[in-house]
């Protein structure tokens, strides 16, 4: 109640100053400071371009913005490369999450599971794995199948690390009191442990994503001969950096789409926390 | 002052014995060890149906452990402690529930899915689910938070909550380890008489764990005070007071003479208890006898 009272009274009336740090501290606020961050960075980027940068490297926003549609989104083959990698991305981490989660659960169940498996899944997880990206190609080979595979590979640990230390020190206090209560194994799991792992999760699934996305681009740059990756190359070396830049956008706003969906999931899931 | 609904068991014999304990000892590790700690110490034991038994006695001297043999949350490591003649081996959720000094709602649950998951968890039929929280959340006027998320309440409110938990799960013992140890003391009050009240209509059997002498004499029929670890039952204090008791019983002599008694009784243990920790080495903790 009084939150509602605070917000309608600083709204509606209150000193100038009190109504600006109400506005300055509320949501719109910072949407508003946001957009004008991204504006500023953007004028003086265009600025830096035309008068200071070498344009080889360093083209003007507007040139970006007028590739990406001309250039980029024109080209059929583009956007199919494009619509794959989305796919590739969206099936290497449902793999991740569908994998992680499982194996996660198994080995956190147990403290015998957890101590015998868990250093060794963090060795694992420590490993550089572009080493390993040639071995990918031999045996998934040049087409979908190893960039899903590597993008799995790489989303896969962060989501199977972070379920695992999120069902160790469960409070002890829950279990006794849920064991008091009659509860059984399942029932322990089912609602203890799981609901206390969830934050966790999404802290993995965050990671996931990002990983899911570097895996899937590396293997793309790696093998590709009509994805993604294989344009990037092209423009690269061609020396057009404009379509180079417009994809990379591209990219951009594959990442942020998933991490939103991410985001908003997470805010259903763990509403309790607030 | 109303006439007392139900007459708890201070001198009647006549009420069954529902909590048995027989020559319990509980030692915590191996008894070579020197890391092994005699928690308890041959404790016998009869709670009789109805009462109201408070367990008092220095900090560390067992009175959590002996509540939680009772409740089958711990094993006990000689000796047998039974529930309605049922030897305790586990938790027994249809005869007994427990309220922690924390309160154990669980924080992604609301109150209402918490009470649901209890009930749940104690194999209630679910179409009493709503009816039996909504009852115990009104007896201790929580009604309206019902759909709140326990950190959205203050602690006082949560262990509120907490406690109206425990009596919905409506089993016919209730043990409570220092349930209002986290409130401050106008609210411990308040929930000590509606505690009162609750024994009176009910004729629950409720087995507390205080430090606070006033609250011991206040709620209890028989107030168990406890040696100094390892945990033996010194002396059972007697308060011949009906319930549901009002306020006032705090201002009759009677009330301060068995206050004064107690701390005289614990005065002792306790500087028993705070020199074997100053002095591990000289003091009965490190005797290995059992
Ligand atoms: N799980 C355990 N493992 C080892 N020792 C334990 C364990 N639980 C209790 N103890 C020991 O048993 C003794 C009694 O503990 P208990 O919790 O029953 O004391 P208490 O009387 O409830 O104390 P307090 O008033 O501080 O709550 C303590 O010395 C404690 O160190
Ligand atoms: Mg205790």
């Amino acid at each position: 109640m009084s939150i509602a009272d605070n917000t309608t009274m600083s709204r509606h009336g209150g000193s100038p100053l009190q109504r600006a740090s109400a506005f300055f501290g509320g949501p719109r606020g910072i949407v508003w400071a946001r957009l004008s961050l991204i504006v500023l960075a953007a004028v003086v980027l265009e600025l830096y371009a035309r008068l200071l940068a070498n344009p080889t490297f360093f083209p003007p926003l507007t040139e970006v913005a007028q590739s990406l549609f001309d250039t980029v989104l024109a080209d059929a083959k583009i956007r199919t490369a494009v619509l794959n990698a989305i796919w590739q991305i969206t099936i290497a981490y449902g793999l991740s999450i569908a994998v992680g989660l499982a194996l996660g659960l198994a080995v956190g169940w147990t403290s015998f599971g957890r101590r015998s498996t868990f250093p060794i899944i963090l060795l694992l997880y420590a490993i550089p794995q572009v080493v390993l990206l040639p071995l990918f190609v031999l045996v998934f080979g040049l087409g979908a199948g190893s960039k899903i595979a590597f993008g799995f590979s790489h989303g896969v640990f962060p989501i199977l690390v972070n379920v695992v230390a999120g069902m160790r020190n469960v409070n002890q206090l829950y279990i006794r009191g849920a064991q008091s209560m009659g509860a059984s194994r399942v029932d322990l799991f089912r609602h203890v442990i799981f609901p206390h792992m969830v934050p966790s999760f999404f802290a993995g699934l965050r990671l996931g994503m990002t990983m899911t996305l570097l895996g899937v681009i590396l293997a793309e740059l790696y093998v590709s001969t009509q994805g993604i990756g294989y344009y990037t190359k092209v423009f690269a070396e061609t020396m057009d950096p404009a379509p180079l830049y417009a994809i990379i956008f591209l990219l951009a706003v594959i990442a942020i789409t998933f991490n939103e969906i991410v985001r908003i999931a997470e805010r259903r899931f763990t509403r309790w926390k607030a | 002052m109303n006439a007392p609904a139900f007459r708890a068991a201070t001198d009647g014999s006549s009420s069954p014995v529902v909590i048995s304990v027989k020559n319990v000892s509980k030692r915590f590790g191996e008894a070579k060890s020197n890391q092994s700690v005699l928690a308890l110490d041959n404790v016998s034991l009869d709670i009789r149906k109805g009462e109201f038994v408070c367990l008092l006695g220095p900090s560390g001297c067992g009175k959590s452990t002996l509540l939680n043999i009772i409740g089958g949350l711990t094993d006990a490591s000689s000796g047998s402690a039974r529930i309605d003649g049922r030897e305790i081996k586990g938790p027994t959720p249809d005869a007994i529930s427990f309220v922690f000094q924390e309160s154990t709602l669980f924080p992604w649950y609301t109150i209402v899915e918490n009470f649901n998951i209890a009930l749940k968890f104690q194999g209630v039929p679910q179409s009493e689910w709503s009816d039996r929280t909504m009852k115990a959340l009104k007896s201790v006027g929580m009604a309206t938070f019902a759909n709140h998320y326990p950190n959205q309440l203050s602690v006082g409110m949560r262990q509120r909550v907490n406690m109206a938990r425990g009596i919905a799960l409506k089993t016919d013992v209730l043990l409570m380890d220092e349930p209002f140890a986290a409130l401050d003391e106008q609210t411990r009050m308040v929930l000590g008489e509606d505690l009162s009240t609750l024994l009176a209509e009910t004729g629950k059997t409720i087995v507390f764990v205080t430090h606070s002498l006033a609250e011991a004499v206040f709620l209890s029929d028989r107030i168990i005070v406890m040696t100094a670890r390892p945990g033996r039952i010194k002396t059972v204090v007697e308060v011949g007071e009906p319930h549901p008791r009002s306020p006032d019983f705090m201002l009759e002599p009677r009330f301060s003479e068995l206050r004064n008694e107690l701390y005289a009784l614990l005065r002792d243990e306790i500087r028993a208890a705070t020199a074997a920790m100053r002095d591990p080495v000289s003091a009965p903790v490190s005797l290995h006898g059992g």
